[in-house]
């Protein structure tokens, strides 16, 4: 639709006010995490820029070590490729065998669970889930089990291979192939816009979970970075440079994944949708 | 039996069992990690427990009771409400006021602005909090320009609605370009003659996009309205880290009250059974938004 002149600035206008909202905070966080210690949230434009905050991140001082906060990136950074590998991977064959596979019996049985799963949130299962995993605190395992599955993957994949004709399945099993070879010579290579934003959803939403883990690891070396800013948050108050840089080191790899798939992702949103 | 027919018995057996044997993980998950939690929250509920004594005490209904009197859980509930309108409301305008904006813009600028909008959307609510904690502290930039250049003294985490309206502003900071991303993709699959026909008409631009637009956009609305509800309903990490609850219980939330429940206070049955009862109204207000949006639809929607 065209816009006269006045319209065109108006919406230009908007639209630059927009994207500063949406993007300021984390340039004003980046910013100040790069601003010399007296000057941290006094001043809108630093006087110079020093990585002198980050330095602080990976030194030892009071009650941090150097590796306080590269054990927590580290161990966000293993808990949410596991979890994203293992929910790609069951999504996939759940959301497979309940769509294409003709000779499945249980795909109504399947499908009934999956959506009586939907009505409960996930704060009822919290007492019990710890009560069952106390003795799993502080590792990886209870840090991963609860969330290892998810059933939003599951109903994504469900759609996607719903949204594939049956032709191409039908042609191969005519052919004589088996339902494993149908799943990796034709279901799974087409998945390629699905699963990288299914994987970049569940990344983004396990990197960013706190309940859980706080739950689940009270031990400092088992925190994720999540966990270990959230609980530095108000102890660190004289120190907030380092907590600006450890915030910037919890927004940056997300953003970078996204950025570095944005191609894919814009197809995955617009399938999302239907 | 001819042989057509023990071959196609043979094939749907061992299908049958590469289903099944595909769905082995889900099922193993679903049993472990949720149907079992699932049953021990009900009996949990009936209990009093304090997780490490020896053993649980049945108190039958005395937790409900308990609940349905507690001033905290009318706290959570009646915020229950005050969150959901305007997180629900807000994300709604502002993510089609994103949308339209961005649709109207010339290609290329398109895609950088959906970027930068959907990058709230990616930001851990514990950054957030860092940032808004220290942004609104009182020694900060926004605070001494308050004070210098309008005379203004908000005590921002102190004061029950600046609070408030700092963690919904939060919250819809999030969530609006996620949204409005949703609300651009039915945009875009608006077919441009309906747009013309209506030109062609004498429609102006208000009318087209209201009476046209918006109610083509109707299902995308409903998903996006169902969306913010359950964040609405959900709010737990803002509360927690900036005001713990709020100033007396401004701005607490039934998550926030069952995490302290379970595990400040260690009293495992009741909390179970405050998140029986959130579930609940979880369920009631999302079945009746879907009805109305459902009867909205059929009404206006094409």
């Amino acid at each position: 639709m065209k816009h006269n002149t006045a319209g065109k600035t108006a919406i230009a206008i908007i639209s630059a006010l927009m994207v500063v909202i949406s993007i300021y905070p984390l340039v004003y966080l980046i910013v100040q995490s790069l601003a010399p210690a007296g000057e941290t949230n006094l001043r809108l434009i630093p006087s110079r820029l020093t990585i002198a905050s980050y330095i602080k991140l990976f030194t030892s001082s009071g009650t941090q070590t150097a590796f306080t906060w590269v054990r927590a990136l580290l161990n966000s950074f293993v808990v949410c490729i596991i979890t994203t590998a293992v929910s790609v991977v069951v999504g996939l064959f759940t959301g497979y065998s309940v769509t294409k596979i003709r000779g499945f019996q249980g795909k109504r049985f399947i499908r009934n669970t999956l959506l009586f799963q939907m009505f409960f949130p996930v704060v009822m299962l919290l007492v019990p889930r710890y009560m069952l995993l106390k003795n799993l605190s502080n590792t990886y395992t209870g840090m991963l089990l609860p969330m290892i599955v998810s059933t939003w993957a599951i109903f994504m994949y469900i759609n996607y291979f719903n949204s594939l004709p049956d032709t191409v399945f039908e042609a191969a099993r005519i052919d004589g192939a088996n339902v494993l070879q149908i799943l990796q010579k034709i279901a799974l290579p087409s998945t390629k816009s699905i699963t990288t934003i299914v994987a970049l959803t569940i990344f983004m939403n396990r990197w960013n979970e706190l309940m859980w883990d706080m739950v689940i690891s009270p031990k400092e070396q088992f925190q994720t970075l999540n966990v270990l800013l959230s609980t530095k948050m108000n102890m660190l108050t004289q120190q907030q440079g380092v907590l600006y840089a450890a915030s910037v080191l919890l927004i940056v790899p997300i953003a970078a994944l996204f950025l570095a798939f944005s191609r894919y992702f814009r197809e995955g949103i617009n399938f999302m949708l239907k | 039996m001819s042989p057509k027919k023990i071959r196609h018995r043979k094939y749907n057996r061992r299908e049958n069992l590469v289903g099944w044997l595909l769905n082995l993980p889900y099922l193993a998950y679903t049993l472990f990690l949720f149907l079992i939690p699932l049953i021990w929250a009900f009996w949990l509920s009936a209990q009093d427990w304090n997780l490490m004594s020896s053993s649980p005490k049945f108190v039958g209904l005395d937790n409900y009771r308990k609940l349905f009197l507690s001033k905290n859980v009318h706290q959570a509930f009646v915020n229950s409400f005050r969150y959901l309108i305007p997180v629900v409301l807000l994300c709604l305008v502002f993510g089609l006021l994103i949308a339209f904006v961005v649709n109207a813009l010339p290609k290329r600028a398109r895609g950088v602005a959906s970027v930068a909008m959907f990058i709230p959307y990616l930001t851990s609510g514990v950054a957030t909090s860092v940032l808004v904690k220290y942004m609104f502290a009182y020694n900060s930039i926004l605070n001494q320009f308050l004070r210098n250049v309008f005379g203004l003294k908000i005590s921002w985490f102190t004061d029950k609605t600046a609070a408030f309206c700092i963690i919904v502003g939060i919250v819809v900071w999030k969530c609006s370009g996620y949204y409005a991303l949703f609300f651009l993709s039915a945009l875009s699959g608006i077919p441009e003659d309906v747009i013309e026909a209506a030109q062609i008409d004498g429609a102006n631009r208000r009318q087209i996009n209201f009476r046209i637009r918006i109610p083509m956009m109707l299902s995308s609305i409903s998903s996006v309205i169902a969306l913010a509800a359950g964040l609405a309903l959900g709010i737990y990490t803002e509360p927690f880290l900036l005001t713990s609850g709020g100033p007396s219980g401004a701005t607490t939330t039934w998550t926030l009250e069952i995490y302290y429940s379970a595990f400040t206070k260690f009293d495992s049955g009741y909390a179970t059974a405050m998140a029986i009862v959130y579930a609940v109204e979880i369920f009631i207000i999302l079945k009746i938004l879907d009805v109305v949006m459902r009867r909205l639809t059929e009404k206006f929607g094409c």
